[in-house]
């Protein structure tokens, strides 16, 4: 079958000059990726079974995508793990997956905290080279050291490709696990919407590891476009001035960055005329920013697009030409998905009544890595049950009205407040913790703790912050710390969140 | 180098994303988002402390890691808007 990983093989063939991932100095080329694909694939040959998971701490730069596919093309499961996390939750999320051997950025902050914590457990720890300038492809390549060519094997649709974390508790994490026939199906329809061909120019500063992020990638190289990386939204200034002097024709971003693009930058003043198309997914956007941003790119067609990473990415997404008549909704199906209203009892709704977004399709996980009873609340009978609230209109576009889940959104990010709450327990002087969202500007949402701290016990804002630092993601830090006395309670006893914020 | 308005910002920075007041936890040539001192969301909230705290309004092009991405960077970016204030 085709998957992401011939498709990059075939762009090679095509035209192996052309450029495939930008990043810093360094640009490399479709035959560089594809060549460095191949070397990671014989590195793992001798080192790895088919289906084994081999977890990846690594930022984005082409040096992920080579050791992403590169595992993939040696018929092992990638698993790639969120930078930003702490050693302790990634070492859990290698356990849990049983991954055996970790391709790693030697310099990430959490290297030798994690090989500490991995100690005497029987997993390997590969350092690889991450150089951003134009020597980067030839040192990562030498980091794998050398080995034999390995005979080339052809990958099943149906077989796991790679194990995507999201929020999860720290007891439970949740790895969604998708087909290499999810991720090829996906990636093509979306580049086929977007009209992504080799000419286009992409922009992505989202995570890999993050199924939006993971989407542009898969997109972009399957269409043998080129993809610009840029690290980080710090200076929107700078990505704009990018947008414009490097002649970017597409550009991929979540809500919180068209707030910064809009509230931090004039748009009006760049050229901008390149700029052929513009994505927003992760959490639902405001209407009014959604015409401000129209307002500032007119040239440029906006998709409002929503998804999961449990239906590998894409769900639906609204045509440019109908955001005027449809202004809110996330659009239609995307073409071979199947989507449905349901009420409780998993009877389909009238339109405009609200219910729970269901759907089935090629780009429905294949479940929950080790939790088969997760897996099967989820998926039932091959329809995944999203746990968002949606309702459609007589045309049949989709409207997201919220979650069934107390899940938080900062960002694009979703965090599991009880991963919150576990962290805070173990803190001394704290006898009870309760972890809501909050309303915030630019984030949509921010995490708020509340505390009731034990008796004769004062614990202080700072050192409840500096605990979380050293056990979360800086993301997943509440930016809000309160004490009470007791927290808001049902009758039965269960502590109401949606009261604390 | 180290005066008021560097004590100042390191500080700042300290207490906000560090949450220690140990001042060797942070060099004052670090690079703040190299280090993941902070992410972009911390650098809007640094502007926003330079802007209210420190009295220096960061105009859009001046939000560069030349201006702000260090502690001295910061402190250099400030004394320089204050005198030509």
């Amino acid at each position: 079958m085709s998957t992401i990983v011939t498709a990059i093989e075939d762009a090679a063939r095509r035209n192996g000059d052309a450029p495939a991932l930008s990043w810093h100095k360094a640009t490399w080329s479709y035959a560089e990726l594809a060549g460095a694909i191949n070397r990671v694939g014989d590195a793992l040959a001798t080192k790895v079974n088919a289906g084994d998971r081999v977890a990846l701490l690594l930022r984005n730069s082409p040096q992920f995508a080579a050791a992403f596919y590169g595992v993939l093309s040696a018929g092992a499961v990638a698993v790639p793990l969120n930078v930003q996390e702490r050693a302790g939750v990634l070492a859990r999320q290698i356990e849990h997956c049983g991954a055996r051997l970790v391709l790693a950025d030697a310099t990430h902050v959490e290297f030798t905290a994690l090989r500490e914590a991995l100690d005497g457990k029987g997993v390997t720890l590969l350092p690889l080279e991450l150089v951003d300038a134009a020597s980067g492809c030839e040192a990562f390549c030498a980091s794998l050291g050398e080995h034999p060519v390995r005979a080339a094997s052809s990958l099943d649709e149906g077989s796991l490709a790679c194990i995507i974390y999201t929020s999860g508790t720290t007891g439970r994490p949740k790895g969604v696990m998708l087909s290499h026939g999810n991720l090829a199906s996906n990636a093509r329809i979306i580049a086929g919407y977007l009209g992504i061909v080799p000419a286009d120019k992409v922009l992505c500063p989202l995570p890999f590891h993050f199924s939006y992020g993971m989407s542009v990638l898969n997109s972009n190289l399957a269409a043998g476009a080129h993809l610009v990386l840029e690290d980080n939204l710090a200076f929107p200034q700078v990505l704009v001035k990018r947008l414009q002097d490097e002649g970017i024709t597409g550009f991929a971003g979540v809500p919180a960055t068209f707030a910064l693009l809009l509230g931090r930058t004039q748009l009006a003043d760049f050229d901008l005329s390149g700029l052929r198309y513009v994505t927003q997914a992760g959490g639902a956007m405001p209407r009014p920013q959604i015409l401000a941003l129209r307002a500032a790119l007119p040239k440029a067609r906006l998709f409002i697009m929503y998804g999961q990473t449990e239906a590998t990415a894409r769900l639906t997404f609204l045509e440019p030409e109908d955001l005027d008549e449809k202004l809110g909704s996330v659009g239609l199906p995307l073409p071979g998905v199947d989507i449905e209203v349901r009420d409780p009892s998993g009877r389909v709704v009238p339109d405009d009544a609200v219910g729970e977004l269901c759907a089935r399709g090629p780009n429905v996980m294949m479940g929950y890595w080790d939790d088969a009873e997760l897996t099967a609340q989820v998926v039932r009978n091959g329809w995944l049950h999203t746990g968002d609230l949606a309702h459609r209109d007589g045309d049949g576009y989709l409207y997201i009205d919220g979650r069934e889940v107390e899940m938080i959104k900062v960002g694009a990010f979703r965090v599991s407040p009880q991963e919150i709450e576990e962290v805070l327990a173990t803190l001394p002087g704290v006898q009870e913790v309760a972890v809501t969202g909050m309303p915030d500007a630019l984030l949509g949402q921010a995490i708020k703790a509340v505390i009731v701290a034990r008796e004769g016990a004062t614990p202080d804002v700072m050192s409840v912050k500096a605990h979380c630092r050293a056990h979360l993601a800086q993301y997943k830090i509440p930016k809000v710390v309160e004490f009470a006395a007791e927290l808001p309670r049902t009758s039965s006893g269960k502590v109401q969140r949606y009261k604390l914020a | 180098m180290s005066d008021a308005l560097t004590d100042q910002i390191r500080d700042f920075i300290l207490e906000n994303y560090l949450f220690t007041s140990d001042t060797s936890a942070i060099g004052l040539d670090d690079s703040l988002l190299g280090r993941g001192i902070v992410d972009s969301t911390g650098m809007l909230e640094i502007i926003f402390f330079i802007e209210e705290q420190l009295g220096v309004k960061v105009k859009d092009e001046e939000m560069i890691p030349d201006n702000l991405d260090g502690v001295n960077k910061i402190a250099n970016f400030v004394a320089t808007k204050r005198k030509a204030a």
